[in-house]
């Protein structure tokens, strides 16, 4: 199958991109820097402080992660097309949809190591302030990683047809929507009118549930979480990307590369 | 001509661009032609004629509104048969993170070779190229014309049957312009086809065996290279000293359109069939010749003779 080498070698020079420029490094930094105040901001509190610490620490990875997903992604395969090095990719035996999925596997790659690194610190910090770590803990970060791939295929879709301000504005409202779509669901479901009720239960259809990969609560406060319910959301995640980067793919492929 | 030595075929190709609220702007109008195995074809013509446009086609970058485009036998929209071509766009900008060897084994991935044949190729591509030094440098530090050559490597890396150049002299000194004149002819000589977009006329003429001249989307000329470059040169400038002051005066009345005179010594711009009865009249005169220098049109002059001169292209070539 000709189509796999080439997306591994876009993917792996996406990652490689990533791993040589300033804007990542300055980026994890500033979470890790997030990470370790979290166990001084513990200390404001009198009460519950390994929690606060965690909650802290498990939201600023996820923030961080988003941000980047959602402010690289934009641009990934605009800034390709904008300095025509997608010409010459184009030009070798590469179709187009393993151009896109190459582009998103590369930074969806980036994210994860990214998310390992600041886990990392995050678990350093947790065993020095002595707050307990477990099972909970890692599945909220691997669902962190199922929901930045899933921003990340946003933005490449996004990124697939338009400039980057107008693709940043686009996921930022996806992202925000995505986590409030539950409640607006639920708050329709609950009103009177037959129209708000449609409405927003086509938008619950349409929109990610990006609070289906919020673990963090449940993690911190030490709940039992079922591996199934995991295993749900990176199924709902994956799925959901995989869908949104057909469509980009669909966009790209018919797209005149001026 | 049979159909396999052919290795690029346009028929009828149009192309709109939407402007917005549905109006629309017709870049390409129904060209057609096609390029020879072995040959270099110029693709010639004057800043936004549609010559990218048609280049972008040949790529499948572009699709073209209506009309067929084939390389080397294939649908332009088929992906397998690219590992057969090779295409430097103008003003390439390349990922400037990658060392020069980085960069080369990154396309030849990208063209399907494998991890032997594809270091075989870097290697031999950067000796091409003259870059075997520049292999472990960043492409932030390569010069203009070491990125024209690392463009060049990089269309050259899975061994294509055909290589597609826009504007390859674009922006390089003199030095770095016989340089990649001299691997074009190298291209050639390899017996690669080479397809090259260019509005400079002295690249046509040291380079191209055949030309295609588009104005404003349409085909207006399309043979050899010998036929239009003669066109071309039809004038020439005199630099005459030592005449008598009437025959100064008549011949700059004869061929006002550029006559400069100070003194004896006179300037002037005569059409190529009058150059020997002139230089006749001043040497008979007493007069000395101090330059002859032929002029050549400019292409704009050069697309206006050929569709005077009804060359405009139809059929085959």
């Amino acid at each position: 199958m000709r189509a796999l080498p080439a997306t591994h070698a876009i993917a792996r020079n996406t990652v490689r991109e990533a791993l040589r420029s300033r804007l990542l490094y300055t980026l994890v930094f500033f979470a890790v820097l997030l990470i370790g105040s979290s166990a001084l901001l513990a200390t404001l509190s009198y009460v519950e402080r390994e929690r606060i610490l965690q909650d802290i620490g498990l939201s600023a990875i996820r923030l961080m992660g988003a941000i980047i997903a959602v402010f690289v992604g934009v641009g990934l395969i605009h800034r390709e097309v904008e300095r025509r090095t997608v010409y010459t990719i184009l030009s070798k035996p590469v179709s187009r949809t393993a151009f896109v999925v190459g582009k998103f596997a590369g930074l969806a790659a980036t994210l994860w190591l990214m998310v390992g690194i600041m886990g990392l610190a995050f678990a350093a910090v947790s065993l020095v302030s002595g707050a307990p770590l477990g099972w909970g803990h890692l599945a909220a970060l691997a669902l962190t990683c199922v929901e930045l791939a899933l921003l990340v295929a946003v933005a490449t879709l996004f990124s697939s047809f338009t400039t980057p301000t107008l693709a940043s504005a686009f996921s930022l409202g996806v992202y925000l929507l995505g986590h409030l779509v539950r409640d607006l669901r639920d708050l329709g479901a609950a009103s009177d009118s037959e129209l708000a009720e449609r409405v927003t239960a086509g938008l619950y259809l349409v929109l990610p549930d990006l609070e289906a990969f919020d673990l963090v609560i449940p993690a911190v406060h030490g709940l039992a979480i079922p591996p199934g319910e995991v295993a749900m959301g990176a199924l709902y995640g994956f799925g959901y990307a995989a869908l949104v980067l057909v469509l980009a793919a669909f966009v790209f492929e018919r797209r005149d590369l001026r | 001509m049979g159909v396999d030595s052919e290795i690029v075929r346009l028929e009828g190709v149009t192309k709109e661009f939407p402007l917005g609220f549905g109006r629309r702007r017709r870049v390409l109008h129904g060209i057609g032609f096609s390029v020879r195995r072995g040959e270099i074809f110029g693709f010639v013509g004057p800043n936004g004629a549609g010559k990218t446009t048609t280049l972008k086609i040949l790529l499948g970058l572009i699709h073209p509104t209506s009309g067929s485009a084939r390389v080397l036998g294939h649908d332009v929209r088929e992906t397998e048969f690219r590992r057969h071509i090779g295409f430097l766009p103008e003003n390439p900008t390349f990922y400037d993170y990658l060392s020069g060897g980085e960069f080369l084994d990154f396309y030849g991935r990208l063209s399907g070779l494998e991890r032997s044949e594809r270091r075989r190729r870097v290697e031999m591509v950067l000796e091409w190229v003259g870059l075997t030094h520049a292999r472990e440098l960043r492409l932030r530090a390569y010069s203009k014309g070491m990125l024209q050559r690392l463009g060049i490597a990089q269309a050259l890396i899975g061994d294509p049957q055909v290589v597609f150049l826009d504007e390859p002299m674009s922006g390089l000194d003199p030095i770095g312009r016989k340089e990649v004149r001299d691997l074009i002819l190298r291209l050639r000589a390899e017996g690669k086809t080479v397809f090259m977009n260019t509005h400079i006329l002295p690249d046509v003429e040291l380079l191209c065996d055949r030309v295609a001249i588009l104005v404003e989307g349409r085909l207006r000329y399309l043979g050899s290279a010998e036929g239009v470059l003669a066109d071309a040169e039809q004038e020439a400038d005199l630099v005459v000293t030592g005449l008598p002051p009437e025959l100064g005066e008549r011949l700059a009345a004869r061929f006002p359109t550029r006559a400069e005179g100070t003194g004896e010594r006179l300037e002037l711009r005569v059409p190529r069939k009058d150059v020997g009865s002139v230089l006749a009249e001043v040497l008979r005169d007493g007069g000395e010749v101090i330059s002859v220098a032929p002029q050549r049109a400019s292409l704009e002059s050069i697309f206006l003779s050929a569709v005077a001169g009804g060359k405009a292209a139809g059929g085959k070539a």
